[in-house]
């Protein structure tokens, strides 16, 4: 898969009407160019323009593009259920894969349809389950569990002049050995919408959908230099597991190798299916980074941890082999 | 004795302290001891048995070779439910 050459002289989607982009969504449909691949997504659904545009604002308008590698429509319901609940359903290829959301609640079922796609299809990458932000050209990846407080770190780090890559998936490209971006908002749940509200005042998140399987939902939009530069790969730089724990004291502690490469294998996406060339990608990964389990409570602590190893790890890439 | 042969195509890299081993065979990665790894790396010269490999293990760190019996012996089963050695088939019992 790759993504789409993105034009520079294209609109963002913040810079054309609602109208259009309705429009646009409801014919030929809309690119989104995400780094590692491009979405074509369409949709009829009243109220999916102005929620996407919500969170994907700074993503270019691309209105026709040669290849999409995900093709998507968001349909809303027909029949009786045009008036009596209301559904949004998600289709790819033609086929609708997935129960329906609420009529009202098209982003959430976007989202979650696209990271279930990209989690089986993108399969020229090794998919990390891990939260990943670059700096300095070298990507700090946190593969976690869901619950560990991976998109909440992940979130605070892009507001902090961390280049969000993803929070869901890192992706590893072994023929070149470097990540690259799969550039979605951060899908945020819960309390933790409130902690990254309070912990950057400015971030840009979407509407709050509450009553979804995973409780209430709201998303960060990536920041303009996340996706201007969506194409541009990052150098593996460092490993950090990370755990919240309510009212915990921040614990960084170096981890072996040995301990780290089941916390990437085992958790990946389709370390099985890429066979020989996923435990070489791991064990590469596993030798160049350093690794370290994080512990936290507190965003700002959290963030200041990661802060002061990141000198460490430049020094031990840039002594290393790249 | 039983003879073992590494089964084809498999994957052994150092991770820190253990070592990671893949079979392509089964699909299975395993973490191994330092002992288990030393075994996938005799059999890479041809199938052997646990006298052979515990012979080749003397060797190559000068001690004896009954220090490694039990540790060879041991370790074949965990090897052969991970699809990382094969158990050969003695063709010469039928001559």
């Amino acid at each position: 898969m790759t993504g789409a050459v993105t034009p520079r002289d294209v609109p963002a989607l913040l810079e054309i009407g609602s109208e259009r982009l309705d429009r646009m969504l409801a014919t030929t449909g809309l690119w989104l160019d995400i780094g590692a691949a491009t979405i074509r997504v369409r949709s009829d659904s009243p109220a999916f323009g102005t929620q996407l545009r919500a969170v994907y604002g700074y993503f270019p308008a691309i209105e026709n593009a040669p290849w999409a590698d995900l093709h998507v429509r968001i349909r809303k319901s027909t029949g009786v259920r045009r008036w009596l609940k209301p559904q949004a359903t998600f289709h790819c290829d033609g086929l609708q894969t997935f129960d329906p959301f609420p009529g009202a609640s098209p982003l959430p079922l976007f989202e979650w349809g696209c990271n279930w796609l990209i989690g089986r299809r993108l399969n020229d990458r090794l998919l990390l389950h891990a939260g990943a932000v670059e700096r300095d050209g070298f990507a700090l990846v946190l593969p976690a569990m869901p619950g560990s407080g991976k998109s909440t770190l992940t979130a605070a780090l892009s507001q902090r002049g961390w280049r969000l890559l993803s929070d869901e998936f890192g992706a590893y490209d072994p023929s070149v050995g470097m990540f690259q971006a799969v550039l979605k908002p951060i899908a945020l749940k819960n309390e933790s919408i409130a902690a990254v509200r309070r912990f950057a005042p400015g971030a840009v998140i979407g509407p709050e959908f509450p009553k979804t399987r995973k409780g209430t939902v709201a998303h960060v939009a990536p920041n303009s230099d996340a996706v201007m530069r969506c194409s541009e790969y990052a150098r593996p730089g460092a490993i950090v597991l990370p755990r919240w724990e309510a009212g915990a004291s921040t614990r960084l502690e170096p981890l072996t190798q040995s301990s780290v490469f089941p916390a990437l294998a085992f958790n990946a996406f389709n370390y099985s299916l890429l066979g020989g060339d996923g435990f070489r990608s791991v064990v590469r990964l596993v030798r160049q980074c350093l690794s370290w389990q994080l512990v936290y409570g507190d965003l700002e602590e959290a963030l200041g941890a990661l802060e002061s190893i990141w000198p460490r790890v430049l020094e031990h890439r840039m002594a290393g082999p790249l | 004795m039983e003879r073992y042969g590494r089964a084809d195509g498999v994957l052994v890299d150092s991770i820190g302290h253990l070592w990671a081993a893949f079979s392509p065979s089964s699909g299975e990665t395993t973490l191994l001891n330092d002992e288990s790894a030393a075994i996938l790396e005799v059999l890479e010269a041809g199938e052997s048995d646990t006298a052979g490999v515990c012979a080749a293990l003397a060797e190559d760190s000068g001690i004896d070779a009954q220090e490694f019996v039990e540790a060879v012996a041991g370790g074949w089963p965990r090897l052969l439910e991970a699809g990382l050695v094969n158990r050969q088939t003695d063709t010469t019992a039928a001559w």
